[in-house]
């Protein structure tokens, strides 16, 4: 192995995460500083329980329309974002448990799953300049956060083989690319996983109070008298 | 359904060039009425930095949760499928949620929002420059969405975009840059605390007079109407429409309140539970006409607020208002759907349905169902009072729209876009097959009424307390 | 909104099907609107008395009666009001009587 690939995968990608573990905690402190509201009525649900299933709504494609009709369009997120989870997962295996990819049955399962979220990057690339309405609101972050994950996924794949011997290539590209998410990302809509805990913990939060939600108290009609 | 009657397509340009200006905001500068000159309802002035000023108050307003929702959409679509707008316009790209919800989004990026501040244009972040930049606003956020928070219900992320065109139409209510229907209504509601403007003395005859039609129709002459009776069980508020226009549902309630023994009253003043701040998104407005009605509870000693058929008057009294006017809610506040079907629950009073034969589907409104809590108890009663009851799909909190809501129905100028993508609404009231569609709201009563004649369909609205009040079987002593 | 043809003359009608320029209204137009708007052939002498006080009412006060003062001044039961426009007072009599749409929730 280079000192150029050692570097990359381990003091250059520590001081990258630090950067977006830093960049993080000042996104979040900019969020709680916009001031909240309180709430002022009595319950007719559970707000907690509200919470919980607002966060578990994504794992649960049958309480939302779109997702129970369009099964295609869910079984795509659902793989690209396993796709994203085990690239991500790869860069700190190769550096820290490679014997794990000396298995040939995770490679490839590792290889698999990233080589159809490079096929399902690929089509949402299409989707996003085919269709009129979501041209009209993508941005240049969108196209190009796109295009870096379709990449992303394509440099994976090759490096999760490990093959120092034939080239080291797709492995300096696979850590130079994951040190540059890491920097790009809390600027870029690829952080939008920072803030789902924040968007379903306010939706979930009210609806679970109003116990539209989860779970609703029983013998309502009768409360109160 | 589409051979029947064939939409003109509404050019989106008639409605985004709507102009600025309004002859109802001349003549209350004019007349110099009170909330003008308080500082309550606000004026457009073309002199001001209306500019400057909407980026100072979208700071100002702004809270944790709506700024989660700016920054957590990913433009990933997927609302389009749920908005009645994008459904019946799929071709037109700023039907979608994501695209309205964007006009504000982008005003956020270019100001709070990291990225946008320094490279605007990678993020598509840009700042309104001109007021005909924020009238385009105006009739984006106050003529293409009912803030039905159906998209919300249907988003990965959790994206509130019926909040952030609250929040928006918010701002832009305090620049007085709102469509002439909504700056009538907000003017009626401060002016006179009611938003139809009845006086309190055509308040109190028209009770008067309903109760007079209740003697003697059932020739009962101890059946009363309460006006501001202590110690109530209950304080009962209305929606003004029900005064001005059509009392017979205040007639239905208080027949069946005394056939079920009841001890009920209803304010001199606080009556009105419709909410225009809902509309608006004017915080102010809402806390006042919420607070009107909670003091008068307090007057009164009653021991809970019970709140007519109203769909954003149910919200907005039940949920938004105590919220809004930061008042700790003190006493129980329930739709008169939760005491209706106490009543037939305890055996307070008995129901036939056999005397509704008609087959009878129910629409969920979209402020009792998304933002309210009311899914199963109108069922519940619907199943008592009537024979033949047909669901409607999709339903509860799946539904689509009156297509009424948001206000709309006061915004004249946003009618044909209204009524065209009612579309999907008709062929989903077609397709239950029933000759009555009930809804516990008089919003949803109109919007209902006007597209059933749009589209020419055999149907007919009512309301619960109709049926409750036409089911029940009368012992006479 | 189609525009109302009165005897060869063009009448123009809001987004709502409420007359445009409510100075326009004469009997004519109020017996086309009431063909095309609530689907009365022929106007009784009841449907008369219920617009023309509607009428008076708003030429004086330039606001629409609440039903309750139609029902005092013509002697009408509710539900007679309701026979006669079946779209209500504000939707069905208001509007054949030339007002403009009422503000609110209608």
């Amino acid at each position: 192995m280079s000192d150029l690939l050692r570097i990359l995968e381990n003091e250059f990608q520590i001081i990258a995460i630090s950067f977006l573990i830093f960049v993080y905690i000042l996104r979040i402190v900019w969020l709680f500083r916009f001031k909240s509201s309180k709430e002022k009525t009595y319950p007719e649900g559970n707000a907690k329980a509200g919470i919980a299933y607002s966060m578990l709504n994504v794992a649960m494609p049958w309480t939302m329309e779109t997702t129970r009709k369009k099964h295609f369009f869910y079984i795509q997120f659902v793989l690209f974002h396993l796709g994203v989870t085990l690239a991500i997962g790869a860069t700190f295996i190769i550096p820290y448990w490679p014997h794990l990819f000396e298995i040939k049955a995770i490679v490839w399962i590792f290889q698999f799953i990233v080589g159809v979220a490079f096929i399902v990057g690929l089509f949402r690339l299409y989707r996003r300049l085919a269709d009129a309405s979501i041209r009209l609101i993508s941005s240049w972050d969108d196209y190009f956060s796109l295009i870096l994950m379709i990449l992303y996924f394509a440099v994976a794949f090759l490096a999760i083989p490990i093959n120092y011997q034939r080239s080291e290539w797709p492995l300096i590209l696979f850590f130079a690319l994951t040190a540059f998410f890491l920097i790009y990302v809390p600027f870029s809509k690829i952080g939008h996983y920072l803030y789902y805990p924040f968007t379903r913990f306010f939706l979930g939060r009210t609806m679970g109070h109003r116990g539209v939600f989860a779970k609703k108290k029983k013998n309502r009609s009768t409360e109160g008298l | 359904m589409s051979e029947k009657i064939k939409n003109k397509r509404i050019k989106i340009e008639d409605i985004t060039n709507l102009p600025l200006e309004l002859e109802s905001q001349k003549k209350a500068s004019q007349e110099k009425i009170g909330s003008v000159s308080e500082g309550k309802l606000k004026l457009y002035n073309q002199q001001k930095k209306n500019v400057d000023r909407f980026r100072e108050l979208l700071s100002e307003k702004i809270t944790r949760q709506l700024a989660s929702s700016m920054v957590a959409c990913v433009h990933c679509g997927m609302c389009a499928e749920s908005c009645h707008y994008s459904l019946t316009r799929p071709d037109d790209p700023k039907m979608t949620p994501v695209y309205k919800a964007d006009q504000i989004r982008r005003i956020f990026k270019k100001h709070i929002d990291w990225t946008g501040r320094v490279f605007p244009k990678w993020v598509k972040a840009r700042s309104p420059v001109d007021d005909q930049d924020l009238n385009h606003l105006k009739n984006i956020v106050f003529g293409t969405c009912s803030a039905c928070r159906r998209c919300t219900f249907n988003c990965p992320m959790g994206v509130e975009t019926a909040l952030l065109i609250r929040f928006a139409r918010g701002i832009l209510t305090d620049l007085g840059i709102v469509p002439e229907g909504v700056f009538n209504v907000s003017r009626d509601q401060w002016e006179t605390g009611n938003q139809m403007a009845v006086t309190e003395e055509d308040y109190l005859d028209t009770l008067d007079w309903m109760k007079e039609e209740l003697q003697e129709e059932l020739d009962i002459p101890d059946i009363d109407i309460p006006i501001d009776k202590e110690d109530c069980d209950f304080m009962y508020t209305i929606n003004p429409r029900e005064i001005k226009f059509d009392p017979r549902s205040i007639s239905h309630a208080a027949k069946i309140f005394h056939f079920a023994g009841e001890k009920w009253t209803m304010p001199k003043w606080g009556w009105d539970q419709t909410n225009f701040g809902l509309f608006s998104g004017d915080d102010r407005l809402g806390a006042y006409v919420a607070k009107n009605v909670y003091e008068a509870a307090v007057r009164l000693r009653a021991k809970r607020i019970v709140i007519s058929e109203c769909g954003h008057g149910y919200r907005s009294t039940r949920w938004e208002g105590y919220n809004w006017a930061e008042y700790d809610q003190n006493i129980p506040t329930e739709s008169v759907i939760l005491t209706l079907m106490r009543y037939i629950q305890k055996g307070m009073i008995k129901v036939d349905p056999a005397k509704n034969p008609e087959p009878v589907t129910f629409h969920d409104s979209c402020n009792l169902a998304r933002s309210g809590d009311l899914l199963e108890a109108p069922r519940w009663v619907l199943d008592k009072v009537c024979t033949d009851y047909r669901e409607m799909f999709p339903n509860r909190r799946e539904n689509f729209c009156c297509t009424g809501g948001g206000g709309l129905l006061s915004m004249a100028e946003y009618r044909p876009l209204r009524l065209e993508v009612a579309k999907v609404k008709a062929e989903q009231l077609e397709a239950t097959g029933a000759k009555l569609v009930c809804t516990i709201c008089h919003n949803c009563v109109d919007g209902l009424t006007d597209l059933i004649k749009h589209y020419k369909l055999d149907m007919k609205v009512v309301q619960i307390l109709e049926l409750v009040s036409n089911s029940m079987v009368i012992r006479m002593p | 909104m189609p525009d109302l043809e009165v005897k060869g003359k063009k009448i123009e009608l809001s987004q709502e099907g409420f007359l445009y320029n409510p100075q326009e209204w004469d009997d004519d137009v109020a017996r086309a609107l009431a063909k095309a708007e609530e689907g009365i052939e022929d106007m009784s002498e009841d449907h008369w008395t219920v617009i023309n006080y509607i009428r008076e009412y708003f030429l004086e006060k330039n606001l629409a009666p609440m039903v309750r003062k139609v029902c005092k001044n013509t002697g009408f039961p509710l539900k007679y009001i309701f026979e006669l426009f079946p779209s209500g007072p504000a939707k069905g009599a208001c509007k054949v009587a030339g007002l403009p749409k009422p503000d609110g929730c209608v």
